[in-house]
């Protein structure tokens, strides 16, 4: 049985890509499971998706605790301590990452154990779709990574689509986004010796969970008594465009000010809006507001490295 | 019998396409997760007019209910579906369908509880709904979701039951999963569905009257002729459950059991983990433990008869909650505890509570509660006090 699980961020496409690979599975032929998980329904929140592809019929659920492939459609989230997206991860398993960067980079950069293979699916987005969504991109790589057909790929993303979108034409640049990604990487084996994790010991195994402060069963009471952590989670790290200024035209209008949702654009002591990269989460609104078109936009590359100044 | 076609579909998909199939006329439901695809898919086809059915947009849960309430009081065939708070929210008009007689048909896209405020699976919201009078059935899978919509339309209406029966499947574990099944084709469910006539339906020429004040003169007699026609309905749901089998190929029981020949011990489950529970059955007994596994597929009328028969020849029960009954421990297994009562005092049961808030149950938890439960077992041979434990919760302390 290949397991493999997706991350992303809402709105990026991991729930679609998800569904892409188990319907192509489908259609080659295997039995196929798709199992989204997300939280907060809300654009830029960590989504995961598991999908299991087996020859047999599939009795385990839920998400998939250690996956032979993890495709990771946002690179920052490699950062993000709760999501932890190479958690689990069987030794000799593969990562896809979406990124700028070389395997070899990838790998020092995230201290990456495993098999990695990386490509710029947000770059190949951009150029054949005209926008950052990605998800029969990754479900294109995902299927070329379990070795599933091309054919079945572009059936499973004109069936997967047209239930979302009327849209011929974004239909067909989907298809050949999702084709050109196929195509664009080498796919490598796993190297997995176990297929299944059985142990003869039956021990207790305490699940993996991200480490929320609680006090103990005694004391507790249903509310987190964790002290507000909403301002150290610098929600900068989600964006794909960062909104770059030219103060030259300027009129400190403060439209920007006014129509940013997240509160992000302060003003400066000589009175003129500058962006908080620590939280802008690149939503581009000031841009289309700006009346003297004083805002442009640049892509994200590497988000860490424009966090803060 | 029929094959039907092969499909990958999701969970809500599944329940949307039975309802569509079952050709309801009146639909009334408020979205929540996780539920929501069900109502989504369901206006999707009402607006595309391949389902020729009035969908109502309420406000609430509550409205959506009363709303069923009303359209099945007319004569409709009525579904509506919800989860966790939604399902707290219509809890009050949850009894008045059944009281009437009224056969709405409802999924629960099963959600835990607040607070803290979780949209992921557990049975709390289920264990809310005990005594609403409403039939309650478990499914385990996506083809499960479907096949016990269709056979709840049969059963509701059927005028020997006429109670509003209501299928749980689990939020996220079912309700989001795509998987494949088999799709039925549609004559076929729809001459195992025939059109609806209710027997008292509102009628201006022919006036009754519903739901009305009940003074202590009458009130008690009402509740136990309800209480009598409940009880009464255990027959005719295996009955229509047989019928599909026959046609559709695919068998349905109250108390669903799995490599219990010979089994001394039995898990039992209810729900989507079940199929994670059989694998950890099929490697303990690989081991050479006599474990088998035990599903209960009929929640509401309670199936004591089956439950019976099915542990007769164990020593040690063990249940899985997936919520908590705050000061009482699992219901399910309080509930299974009064139904053997005096039936089987030797038979050892030994209740866990799992998988709250959409926390992974995985194999390792299910070899664990087995192994666990005997050690139990000798704690109570010694008198001691076995208190319910709550599976694959960090111990608390430090900030």
């Amino acid at each position: 049985m290949h397991r493999l699980r997706f991350h992303g961020r809402g709105g990026q496409g991991a729930r679609v890509a998800s569904k892409v690979l188990g319907t192509a599975a489908f259609l080659d032929g295997y039995y196929a499971q798709d199992f989204p998980l997300y939280g907060a329904e809300r654009r830029g929140a960590p989504v995961a998706a598991s999908t299991r592809i087996s020859e047999e019929p599939i009795m385990e659920r839920g998400v998939i605790p250690a996956p032979d492939i993890v495709i990771v459609m946002d690179e920052t989230l490699l950062q993000d301590p709760l999501t932890n997206p190479v958690s689990g991860l069987k030794q000799g398993g593969i990562v896809l990452i979406n990124t700028a960067h070389s395997p070899t980079e990838a790998k020092a950069e995230y201290k990456i154990t495993a098999q990695v293979i990386t490509l710029d699916i947000t770059k190949i987005g951009l150029d054949m779709l005209g926008m950052p969504i990605l998800s029969t991109l990754a479900g294109g790589v995902a299927a070329r990574i379990v070795g599933l057909s091309e054919d079945s790929l572009t059936d499973a993303v004109k069936k997967v689509l047209s239930e979302i979108t009327t849209d011929r034409r974004l239909l067909a640049k989907n298809v050949a986004a999702a084709l050109y990604c196929f195509n664009a990487i080498t796919p490598i084996e796993t190297k997995i010796e176990i297929e299944i994790e059985t142990s003869d010991t039956i021990e207790k195994k305490s699940s993996k969970v991200i480490s929320l402060p609680f006090e103990p069963a005694e004391v507790s009471s249903p509310a987190i008594n964790a002290t507000g952590n909403t301002p150290l989670r610098m929600t900068g790290n989600w964006r794909v465009f960062r909104p770059a200024w030219n103060y030259d035209s300027c009129t400190r209008c403060m439209i920007c000010v006014a129509r940013c949702p997240d509160g992000c654009i302060l003003v400066n002591e000589d009175g003129f809006p500058y962006t908080d990269y620590d939280n802008c989460k690149g939503c581009l609104i000031c841009v289309e507001e700006c009346p003297t078109n004083s805002l442009g936009k640049v892509r994200e590359v590497h988000a860490k490295k424009v966090i803060g100044k | 019998m029929t094959k039907g076609k092969i499909v990958g579909l999701e969970g809500s998909f599944a329940v949307a396409e039975a309802v569509r199939m079952a050709n309801t006329d009146v639909i009334a439901a408020y979205p929540i997760t996780p539920q929501t695809h069900i109502v989504e898919r369901l206006s999707e086809m009402v607006a595309d007019g391949d389902l020729d059915a009035n969908f109502i947009c309420v406000e609430s849960e509550h409205s959506a209910m009363s709303a069923c309430v009303g359209a099945s009081a007319a004569g409709a065939r009525v579904f509506t579906c919800s989860a966790g708070q939604g399902l707290e929210l219509m809890h009050e008009v949850l009894y008045i369908p059944s009281s009437m007689r009224l056969p709405v048909v409802a999924v629960a896209a099963n959600r835990a509880l607040s607070a803290p405020l979780s949209v992921w699976c557990d049975h709390s919201d289920v264990m809310a709904l005990r005594d609403i009078s409403w039939i309650q059935m478990f499914a385990e899978n996506n083809q499960q979701a479907f096949d016990l919509t269709t056979c709840a339309y049969r059963i509701a209406e059927d005028k020997e039951v006429l109670f509003p029966t209501m299928v749980h499947i689990d939020g996220f574990y079912l309700s989001h999963v795509i998987e494949d099944m088999v799709l039925p084709e549609e004559e076929v469910v729809a001459g195992f569905i025939p059109d609806y006539e209710h027997p008292f339906v509102l009628d201006p020429d022919k006036p009754v009257s519903m739901g009305c004040y009940g003074p202590p003169f009458i009130y008690p007699e009402t509740k136990k002729a309800q209480d009598v026609a409940f009880d009464n309905t255990r027959p005719k749901i295996q009955a229509i459950w047989d019928e599909f089998g026959e046609i559709f190929g695919r068998h349905y029981v109250p108390v669903e059991s799995y490599k219990m020949d010979g089994a001394r011990i039995a898990l039992l489950t209810m729900g989507s983990c079940s199929e994670t529970a059989m694998l950890a059955v099929d490697e303990l007994r690989e081991a050479g433990v006599d474990v088998g596994l035990i599903r209960l597929r009929l929640w509401r009328p309670f199936p004591f008869t089956e439950l019976r028969e099915a542990v007769k020849d164990l020593d040690l029960l063990v249940v899985l909650d997936r919520a908590i009954s705050f000061g009482m421990g699992g219901p399910v297994c309080s509930e299974l505890k009064s139904a053997l009562y005096n039936k089987r005092e030797d038979l050892k049961i030994v209740g866990f509570i799992g998988g709250l808030g959409g926390r992974d149950i995985p194999i390792s938890d299910f070899k664990y509660m087995v192994t666990q439960a005997q050690e139990k077992v000798k704690a109570i041979e010694r008198g001691e006090e076995v208190e319910t434990e709550i599976i694959g919760v960090r111990e608390g302390g430090g900030r």
